[in-house]
């Protein structure tokens, strides 16, 4: 299976992640090899479970958990006014084809 | 001076020691820390006085967790871990954080953002990882104890690098809540110590069910352990044949032959067996581990904690916090997980990498409901590498986990323990067990460690 750099561009983009030109090239031919290495799982028959035999979850009744934080929130935020987190202006979130 | 802020000044004073030799084995300790601790300590629990180095993405109250990355750099987590409030209750402190790799996601500390740590018995070779300091800190005498986690074999590596033991429990033995969340159904919080007894009486302190991880199992503490066996008569040890291939190195295999003629000393059945789907672990997990770290890697955006980038909209203001404040690895397991679950992929590699999965546990559950208690196998292909051995290629760094992470993708627990050394270096023996079998595990690995010259060469 072969990366192209388009591709490269294309997942770094749905993975919210600058990757610029040099960095890019490189990871062409890094996620090749190990698309290339992981396309030995292709021998085994396609059918068969997905899912491990495995105890089930045990979710704790949906209340409240009196667990308060040592430090609000404001003590850690890159940025908060009046209780909100302060981000910059949306831009073209809908479009995805920002460069 | 009380019994209690007494040990906090020795475990300073081994610390320092540590650190002095050069090994960085801790991004952050002090003194003032654990004097501040034991100043509310539990004076009579299992593990009174006994300062424990945890990994820099496990959250406690006194240190930074930096996950060894740029984009948590000097976090303090407003929680603390499960585990570490275990600790607490069983009457110890936290000594510091650990060198790890970039969140978890390494072989070697290489990956870390702030200097790796170094091997104690070759300063020019790695400790493992990604938990190499926290083994680095038990191996050079800094702390007795430590915890570590492991997706794909991040604890039993580094051990068997170092010469110490490292338990992967069963998965849900150990509640993860407040561990930094990589690959949500391979993480676990993993014990180092510098013999079986230490390690398992770690995992003791802090096993069982918490209502904050809905992952952990329906159980009590394990106990404490017991005295090492003397025989091991009635006990079947398996020899699964695809662990030992034919370019195995030559040091580890002696180490494993030697081992495994103490198992039939002791009395114990030696069975040849077959997990026929092992070599398709690596692939497997490289599939499983990136996919799942993507998604949780999620939110670190530079919007609610963590470092930030400025930039003029916030599309870009993710862009740019994410592409400088991971590291290399880490971005390319993003990239690798969002390649494989992204539309169009999502059958051909994650579907498959799951059934592949499904394959690799029943091998492990065939092969127990056979009557075998326990399997036998080495830790890792070679002692440690050196620095930059591996580093060129991901896939060669990836190959290092290839004993270890069957155990994580079949949920069940793992232990590596030393059986000898080549060249001075460490050799790592691997037993695992059946889901929820940590206890008999446990016993073959005393009862091997009393019997095994773990310090002298193999050949």
């Amino acid at each position: 299976m072969s990366v192209t750099r388009a591709d490269v561009l294309k997942i770094a983009q749905l993975a919210e992640l600058h990757v610029d030109e040099a960095a890019a090239a490189e990871l062409e031919r890094q996620l090749t090899r190990i698309l290339d290495y992981v396309e030995q799982l292709n021998e085994l028959p396609k059918d068969g479970p997905v899912e491990i035999p495995r105890p089930d979850v045990i979710l704790r009744r949906d209340e409240p958990d009196a667990d308060p934080l040592a430090a609000p929130p404001a003590a850690w935020a890159p940025a908060m006014k009046g209780g909100l987190f302060v981000v910059p202006r949306l831009g073209e979130l809908g479009g995805g084809d920002e460069s | 001076m009380t019994d209690a802020s007494a040990a906090a000044r020795a475990t300073a004073a081994r610390v320092k020691a540590c650190e002095d030799r050069g090994l960085h084995a801790f991004y952050e300790w002090s003194e003032e820390a654990m004097l501040a601790q034991v100043a509310h300590a539990h004076g009579d629990g299992p593990l009174a006085g006994q300062g424990v180095a945890i990994k820099a993405n496990i959250a406690d109250a006194h240190h930074a967790t930096s996950c060894g990355s740029r984009i948590l750099e000097g976090w303090r987590s407003p929680f603390e871990a499960t585990a570490v409030r275990r600790l607490r209750q069983a009457g110890a402190f936290i000594a510091g954080k650990t060198v790890c790799d970039e969140f978890a996601m390494g072989s070697s500390t290489e990956h870390s953002a702030f200097g790796p740590a170094r091997n104690p018995f070759d300063r020019e070779r790695v400790p493992g990882g990604s938990s190499g300091g926290s083994a680095v800190a038990v191996a050079a005498g800094a702390v007795d104890f430590a915890l570590g986690s492991e997706t794909g074999g991040s604890v039993r590596q580094p051990a068997a690098f170092c010469g110490v033991v490292g338990i992967k429990p069963t998965y849900g033995r150990v509640s993860r809540y407040g561990l930094v969340a990589f690959g949500s159904s391979l993480d676990q919080i993993g014990m180092f110590g510098r013999d079986v007894r230490s390690a398992a009486l770690l995992l003791s302190a802090v096993s069982g069910r918490d209502e904050r991880d809905a992952t952990t199992l329906d159980r009590v503490p394990l106990p404490e352990p017991g005295p090492a066996p003397t025989s091991l008569k009635g006990t079947v040890i398996g020899r699964p044949r695809e662990y030992f291939p034919d370019g195995l190195h030559p040091g580890v295999r002696a180490a494993c032959d030697r081992a495994l003629a103490r198992l039939r000393d002791l009395g114990a059945e030696v069975r040849d067996v077959s997990l026929p789907h092992t070599r398709y672990a690596i692939p497997t997990y490289y599939i499983i581990a990136p996919a799942e770290a993507s998604s949780n890697l999620a939110r670190y955006d530079g919007v609610r904690y963590g470092a930030r980038q400025d930039a003029p909209d916030v599309r870009a203001l993710f862009r740019q916090t994410r592409g400088h404040g991971f590291g290399a690895e880490v971005r390319r397991r993003i990239l690798l997980g969002t390649y494989v679950l992204s539309a169009g992929y999502y059958d051909a590699y994650y579907r498959s990498a799951q059934r592949a999965r499904a394959r690799i546990a029943k091998d492990f559950a065939d092969v127990f409901a056979s009557g075998v208690h326990a399997l036998f196998t080495p830790t890792t292909p070679t002692p440690a590498f050196r620095f930059g051995e591996n580093t060129a290629d991901p896939l060669a760094m990836y190959l290092a986990d290839i004993f270890t992470a069957t155990a994580n993708l079949a949920l069940i627990p793992a232990l590596s323990l030393p059986i000898g050394r080549d060249g001075g270096l460490p050799i790592g023996g691997q037993l695992l067990g059946p889901h929820e079998g940590e206890q008999t595990m446990i016993r073959v690995a005393q009862a091997l460690e009393a019997a095994t010259e773990a310090t002298a060469e193999v050949r």
